[in-house]
């Protein structure tokens, strides 16, 4: 290989280009062959060249970045393969698989954090993502700049300057978001205690799932046994275990511009002559919007929270960036996605590292699949 | 005084509107403004909305940085290639999962859809390891390369679903005047989904731009690094002083092509998101 790596890849590039041109004149020409000897007339034949010619890099790169890989995964998972070794890998049965589902704490606290972050954070986005929605499916001035400015979170997304923006203002003690906390407490009293209210209520929860992810529950009881909390707290966001999980949703929450989007074009697409009728026989707003608005809407609810889970279970950059070595929080926060990175790269346990990414898709599928058996009791498709 | 009511009313919700709007963007002015103060003021213990004293010394040390330069420069590099070779060939396969019918495409186009379930992590583990066999680690291949396969479910689907609405005659009559498939993909599909297009560059940018795992996991060198993996490294926990001006001067510079990139295709975003999200 060149020493150079733009030039190595320049001509990596052409030479992947030059075989992908290749496979797709070698599956045209195959599926016309194949047609051809099935005694097809020549405009099919045609057809069949031009498709499969048309979607054979698709095709070429599932085999080799998709299927190939996942068969490979497949069998090392039963393995005690590492990169590093010299040796070929050992056979090892469902030893990986036991160990990981009955004695990895490791493992048991990712899957937990991860459950904290689904059961708790995408409720919280998509109650957010569907309130913006609500506000603006309006004809109002400016609707195209408030909609910019929601949506731009999700371009700057977990992009690491960005989180590292949301490092310094979390800060505890000289943190913009605690200045200005602090700042409203004092001048409010009365919010004060609704603040004090939030910072019990979060750390009793997260003390909660801490404790069940480590089996014990003294955090809990050294949580509630200080009662109330002080006049002067604030929450402590990236500095305490109990306050990790809640920075990577306040992350989340800040992204809910793609949802936001999903359920204004479901608020579009709900006749305007059903409010109009319902208003005549006097419904309030609230009404109109629970029971005419919101079952139409639970197609769109339905493909957030899919896709929402879907991203929630792969979470990784907030938890690399805010708590990458800092070794008390990493445990209280760590992903199942950040999890396997750490086992595969940090220690080169490609057999183990196989055995966790085959469960973490087994987790992704049963999750999607139970959905689209549950949407049949409360999605509503009567508009499609 | 219904009127008053509704005028009340309109009242509250630009407030609730504007307010929102501050809050999401906020993270964005903090950070130009904390790149604009000094080390004491970024950690002053009162608010400093916008700094007195404008400095520029972040900046100033940021831009002699050679590590960053370079970094930025290996960005630019990544996105370039990745881009052009994954858009590409994403327009090539929509083409055949919208305009051409052939056998086995409803099979191949369920195939497709279900790859998105699939998270990209799993794959990871033993894409690892064959592209280690390649000799591909510490190079740029292994965060290019696989893009060139069109790489992407959902976005294919989304230029599908836009080519698949253009008139089936067009085609016809380009046959009759003796195109073949190559043409009519090149002179008369892609001229006319010009904003999907678009739309789909924009995403592959941002995601590209915003790339951390991958590149962080086959880059190995700091000569290689991308800048979410240098700027990452910008901040270390064992520092008892974190260099905040510098970190988020190199922030804003980072971020700066994407809020670019953004402006420029918010009117294609906003409307396509809502095209492809569940008309199927």
């Amino acid at each position: 290989m060149l020493k150079n790596p733009y030039l190595d890849l320049i001509l990596t590039a052409g030479l992947t280009v030059i075989f992908i041109i290749a496979a797709c004149f070698g599956l045209g020409m195959l599926a016309k062959w194949i047609s051809k000897k099935r005694g097809r007339s020549p405009v099919y034949q045609e057809s069949a060249f031009a498709g499969y010619f048309f979607a054979a890099p698709w095709i070429v790169g599932f085999i080799i970045f998709i299927i190939i890989p996942l068969t490979f995964s497949f069998y090392w998972s039963f393995t005690d393969y590492r990169v590093t070794a010299r040796d070929p890998a050992n056979w090892l049965g469902l030893e990986n698989y036991i160990t990981l589902l009955t004695k990895d704490e490791g493992f048991r606290a990712s899957i937990i954090n991860t459950l904290y972050l689904t059961v708790i954070g995408l409720p919280l986005q998509m109650g957010v993502a569907l309130f913006l929605a609500v506000l603006l499916n309006r004809k109002i001035r400016g609707e195209r700049i408030f909609r910019m400015g929601f949506y731009l979170p999700v371009i700057l997304g977990f992009n690491t300057a960005v989180l590292l923006c949301w490092r310094l203002m979390l800060n505890t003690g000289t943190g913009i978001i605690n200045q200005i906390i602090r700042a409203i407490t004092n001048a409010f009293p009365l919010l004060g205690y609704v603040n004090r209210g939030i910072i019990y209520i979060q750390e009793i929860i997260t003390a909660f799932f801490l404790g069940l992810s480590s089996g014990k529950f003294n955090l809990l009881n050294k949580v509630i046994e200080a009662g109330f909390p002080a006049a002067n707290r604030v929450p402590l966001w990236v500095q305490s275990p109990l306050w990790s999980k809640m920075s990577v949703i306040l992350l989340m929450i800040w992204g809910c511009g793609a949802m936001m989007l999903i359920f204004l074009a479901g608020l579009n697409n709900v006749p305007k002559e059903l409010h109009e009728s319902a208003e005549v026989d006097g419904a309030s707003q609230w009404q109109r919007f629970w029971k005419i608005s919101f079952p139409l809407l639970t197609p769109y609810v339905f493909y957030n929270l899919v896709v929402g889970l879907i991203n929630s279970l792969q979470i990784f950059e907030p938890i690399f960036v805010l708590y990458r070595d800092n070794q008390p929080l990493v445990s209280s926060t760590i992903s199942m996605v950040y999890y396997l990175w750490q086992k595969s790269f940090s220690h080169f346990e490609i057999g183990y590292g196989s055995a966790i990414s085959w469960v973490i898709l087994v987790i992704i599928l049963v999750i999607t699949l139970v959905q689209f058996r549950l949407q049949k009791r409360w999605v509503n498709y009567d508009l499609y | 005084m219904k009127q008053y009511w509704s005028i009340l009313k309109s009242i509250l919700m630009y407030f609730l509107l504007t307010g929102a709007t501050i809050l999401m963007s906020f993270p964005l002015f903090w950070m130009i403004s904390s790149s604009l103060k000094t080390l004491e003021e970024t950690n002053s213990p009162g608010i400093i909305w916008i700094p007195k004293q404008i400095t520029w010394d972040a900046y100033l040390s940021i831009f002699q940085n050679q590590n960053f330069l370079r970094s930025y420069f290996n960005s630019v590099f990544f996105v370039t290639f990745a881009l052009a070779g994954t858009l590409i060939s994403i327009a090539v396969v929509s083409y055949a999962f919208s305009r051409v019918d052939w056998p086995g495409k409803n099979f191949v186009f369920f195939l497709m859809l279900s790859t998105m379930m699939i998270p990209p992590q799993a794959l990871i583990v033993p894409q690892y390891v064959f592209f280690n066999k390649l000799n591909w680690i510490g190079t740029f291949n292994p965060i290019i390369i696989p893009g060139y396969f069109a790489g992407g479910a959902a976005m294919i689907f989304l230029l599908r679903q836009s080519m698949a609405q253009i008139p089936k005659e067009m085609d016809e009559s380009a046959f009759i005047d003796g195109a073949n498939h190559i043409q009519i993909w090149w002179e008369i599909v892609m001229p006319l989904i010009k904003a999907p297009i678009a739309t789909v560059a924009t995403f592959l940018f941002v995601g590209f731009w915003n790339s951390l795992l991958t590149p962080l996991m086959y880059l190995q060198t700091v000569d290689l690094y991308t800048l979410p993996v240098y700027v990452s490294t910008l901040y270390n926990i064992n520092n008892t002083v974190q260099q905040w001006p510098t970190i988020m001067s190199a922030a804003v510079l980072t971020t700066v092509p994407l809020i670019v990139v953004f402006f420029f295709t918010q009117r294609f975003i906003l409307e396509s998101v809502v095209i492809s999200g569940l008309k199927g």
